[in-house]
């Protein structure tokens, strides 16, 4: 990661990357932080880039219809699953409790 | 709908809580890498390349040879960035590019695919009637041109050399650079005309 952002370090400021020149690419807060996760996990060894990425043409190719980033998403969760990192089981306990949350508690951006 | 949970937004908490709490990831470094991509990774760094490439013709055939190896002579490497393959439009010749499986795309040239990239509907229809999508970009083409439609995949990763736009030849590299834009490195638009260039 140091590496990465000192090589580009001299796209701030003055000639930062044109915006007008982008779309958003991230259309929800978590679209934004399952990219960021993944990327992040790949330069572990909880994921390999090219193992996540067969398992994202398998899960878009499974529905079509599915959001990108929801296919993301679960590709990822296969990943993690393969490695051994995280169990379905241990994440469906997980996400039950942060759905059994009291209103209001419920956001985190 | 509005007030409802996101499923998903849940469902990634969830996942990011637990590699966290196994010290599997660092929720600084997602945020490290998000901000990367955001603000350092764009379209810009392609637009230098290709700028460099109109200007200096023994870069221009080592980007058309081996284009990792050229893009990486300006520090510009990571993910997705490996086997980045540059194809070059020409008057008779118009290139464009799609990921018909998933996403495939050259990001340290071009930053994170728009949405329109990652959709089926460009991702089938480019490759069926790309002359037809690209006019419904707002991309018309001589009768005359050939359009050829890439498939990006892990092993090639496109980039597309747009046209030098006429009467540039009293631009510098730095003054090109300005008038490539996302669009015409993917192929479904053409570069700026000269006058954009002095817009600052």
């Amino acid at each position: 990661m140091t590496e990465a952002l000192a090589i580009d370090a001299d796209l701030e400021g003055p000639v930062s990357p044109p915006r007008d020149n982008g779309e958003v690419v991230f259309a929800a807060p978590w679209e934004r932080r399952v990219f960021g996760l993944t990327v992040a996990l790949c330069r572990s060894e909880a994921c390999e880039w090219e193992g996540f990425r067969q398992r994202l043409i398998a899960r878009i190719a499974e529905d079509e219809a599915r959001p990108y980033w929801a296919s993301w998403a679960a590709a990822l969760e296969d990943v993690l699953a393969a490695t051994g990192t995280l169990g379905a089981d241990e994440l469906d306990l997980r996400h039950d409790a942060f759905l059994a949350r009291p209103h209001g508690h419920d956001h985190r951006d | 709908m509005s007030h409802e949970v996101d499923e998903n937004a849940v469902r990634v908490e969830a996942v990011e809580s637990l590699l966290v709490e196994k010290g599997i990831v660092d929720a600084s470094l997602v945020d490290e890498v998000i901000e990367h991509y955001e603000t350092s990774v764009g379209p810009l760094n392609g637009a230098k390349v290709v700028a460099r490439a109109w200007t200096d013709p023994a870069y221009r055939e080592r980007l058309l040879a081996e284009a990792t190896g050229a893009v990486a002579e300006f520090g510009f490497g990571g993910p997705e960035g490996q086997l980045i393959v540059a194809v070059e439009n020409a008057p008779e010749v118009h290139n464009v590019v799609v990921c018909t499986l998933c996403s495939c795309y050259p990001w340290p040239v071009l930053g994170l695919p728009p949405s329109w990239y990652k959709s089926p509907e460009y991702r089938s229809r480019m490759v069926a009637q790309p002359r037809t999508v690209l006019e419904e970009m707002g991309l018309e083409l001589g009768a005359d041109v050939r359009i050829r439609v890439w498939d990006s995949s892990a092993e090639a990763r496109y980039l597309v050399l747009p046209e030098r736009p006429p009467d540039t030849g009293h631009l510098d590299a730095e003054a090109l650079a300005k008038l490539v834009t996302r669009d015409s490195m993917i192929g479904v638009g053409l570069a700026l005309s000269a006058d954009a260039a002095e817009d600052d």
